[in-house]
């Protein structure tokens, strides 16, 4: 079996992000399943710019996962997004 | 107490955010009825029965945030433009911090034990053995408690190898530690101001958010605004609570508008200084035990309901108080900005008078988002020579005012040490026994959230992640901070 890529996943620590439920993200140690969090490569990333569009449609915390940027992501939504990623 | 990221508190946060941006932008008054719709647009899937009363909702936030005492002056007629023209002009006294919403309060029935259908009507029946009222009746092929007879013991839960006994609290009532939280005819939430000792449980209990503080965001913008100078004092808990190192946060203050920045941790230096002589002068003369004053809802819990206490508090200042002294020694025209994790913390600002407004971590949070400031983007402003008082930012944790103390303290004695980490119903009653049977130490350390200020009513982050943030230049890289040995 092949050594599959780890999925890149930044989380903004971002102010903004930070203080309106980022911060919960980064106990991900606690929440993610050790095998997602085996297949994941997990970063800090500043400010993503979702929150300062004018029409943002969602609100921060925002995650980008490979080239795919999220909004409103709490824990466990992050769980299941890396699930589906890490499976790919 | 509620986990601490909810609906609630971000809707809060967001709430805070949109009405400074108005501010900063001159055009709150102009625009401050149109947030409510704004925040809670008609696509939106409610949290509450309908999008109408989220909005009604949204209006009590902001006029809570306004300062206003919405249990006394909460007129409908009035549109927030007024609110808002009148707390531009004269604000709004800072006491009571707290005031509820009754709109909002769900009217909790008193709390109560039920059995649910997890019930099997089993045959030894230990529910039916162990009640000492003799209030469980079998019907149905399942038990039932009979609640006119009924005194909440929770015998019935403990025993039942099913868990088909569950507890329905009354989630305010039961996080306030003097009974001061009731409900009045009407069946919504009241609070008893006399007993009230300030420590925002009750507010972090409702799930409906139907208990706020008044904040006091509005003078300190307007000071902002008016460039006045300003110094923000920051307690202790501040590191952890934003992505940056204390430089940045500095950084971010003087950003935000801020003239000056004082560490109050430099002020907990003159507070462990005079307690561990106050503490070395007592045990020479045998008076026994002292307790520590820097918790503003442990003193008004003395002052409230702990009598007796009273000659045991030392009679320090707390670390805000003497850092508002060395503020005003810096520049006598300051205004000073406490800022903290901490209700009481207001309490207590209006006693002292050398504090002119005090808000949350929270508060600020909100204050950084309106600005566009981020914080970790910032360059570290120098925080001066801080060797003298790095130890006493642990005055922000349970336990951490003792050491600061003791490491002062003149080592000819042992010093014991009781920590009271955290004043809850049941540690208010093992407190009242003090007065009858002295507690056995010298040093008693109270702290009246659990785990100390970190997790106190104002934070921004769980005490879980900030101590993993606290210390040198961890918060700057958050991300690696939290990343375990093991992985």
């Amino acid at each position: 079996m092949g050594k599959k890529e780890k999925v890149r996943v930044q989380i903004c620590v971002g102010t903004a992000c930070f203080v309106q439920g980022g911060a919960d993200l980064l106990l991900y140690n606690e929440f993610l399943d050790p095998a997602v969090l085996g297949g994941c490569e997990i970063e800090g990333v500043s400010c993503l710019g979702g929150c300062k569009e004018a029409e943002a449609k969602d609100r921060p915390p925002y995650v980008r996962i490979g080239e795919k940027v999220y909004g409103n992501v709490n824990q466990e939504m992050l769980c299941r997004l890396l699930a589906e990623a890490t499976r790919a | 107490m509620l986990e601490l990221n909810n609906q609630y508190t971000l809707m809060k946060r967001q709430v805070h955010a949109e009405v400074l941006k108005e501010f900063f932008a001159g055009t709150l008054k102009e625009n401050v009825d149109k947030l409510p719709i704004r925040i809670i647009p008609k696509q939106r899937v409610p949290n509450r029965c309908c999008i109408y009363k989220e909005r009604a909702m949204v209006r009590y936030r902001i006029m809570a945030l306004l300062g206003i005492n919405i249990e006394t002056d909460d007129d409908e007629l009035k549109s927030l433009a007024e609110y808002v023209e009148e707390v531009m002009q004269n604000d709004t006294p800072a006491a009571p911090i707290l005031t509820t919403i009754s709109t909002a309060c769900s009217s909790c029935p008193p709390d109560r034990y039920l059995i649910s259908d997890a019930c099997r009507g089993c045959f030894a029946r230990p529910c039916l053995a162990n009640c000492p009222k003799d209030c469980i009746t079998f019907s149905g092929g399942q038990a039932h408690i009979d609640e006119s007879r009924c005194i909440r013991c929770g015998k019935c839960k403990e025993v039942c190898p099913f868990h088909a006994v569950v507890h329905i609290p009354v989630p305010c009532e039961e996080a306030c530690p003097v009974n001061a939280v009731k409900k009045n005819e009407e069946g919504y939430v009241e609070i008893d101001y006399q007993k009230c000792i300030s420590c925002g449980r009750c507010a972090m209990s409702c799930p409906f958010g139907a208990i706020v503080e008044r904040s006091s965001l509005m003078p300190v913008v307007k000071m902002l605004a008016k460039e006045e100078h300003v110094t923000a004092l920051i307690a202790p808990a501040i590191e952890g609570q934003f992505p940056g190192t204390l430089s940045q946060i500095k950084a971010a203050l003087l950003a935000a508008g801020f003239s000056s920045v004082l560490e109050v941790s430099e002020g907990a230096e003159t507070t462990s200084l005079h307690e561990a002589e106050e503490l070395a002068e007592r045990k020479a003369r045998g008076k026994g035990y002292m307790t520590t004053s820097c918790c503003p809802a442990y003193m008004e819990l003395v002052d409230k309901h702990l009598p007796f206490l009273g000659e045991r508090r030392s009679s320090a200042l707390s670390p805000m108080g003497y850092a508002a002294l060395k503020a005003k020694e810096l520049n006598p025209a300051t205004k000073n900005v406490f800022i903290g994790p901490c209700l009481a913390k207001k309490v207590e600002a209006v006693r002292l008078k050398t504090i002119d407004a005090v808000i949350t971590f929270s508060e600020l949070a909100s204050l950084f988002i309106a600005k566009g400031i981020d914080v970790r983007e910032l360059e570290g402003a120098d925080l001066g020579d801080t060797s003298s008082f790095e130890d006493c930012r642990q005055f922000a944790l349970s336990g951490g005012v003792a050491s600061c103390v003791l490491s002062r303290f003149a080592p000819s004695h042992e010093v014991q040490v009781l920590p009271v980490n955290g004043v809850d119903k049941k540690m208010f009653r093992t407190m009242k026994i003090w007065e009858k049977r002295p507690a056995e130490a010298d040093l008693v350390e109270v702290m009246c959230c659990e785990g100390g200020c970190i997790n106190g009513p104002g934070v921004v982050v769980k005490p879980s992640v900030a101590m993993k943030l606290r210390g040198g230049n961890k918060a700057a890289a958050p991300v690696k901070a939290m990343r375990s040995v093991i992985q």
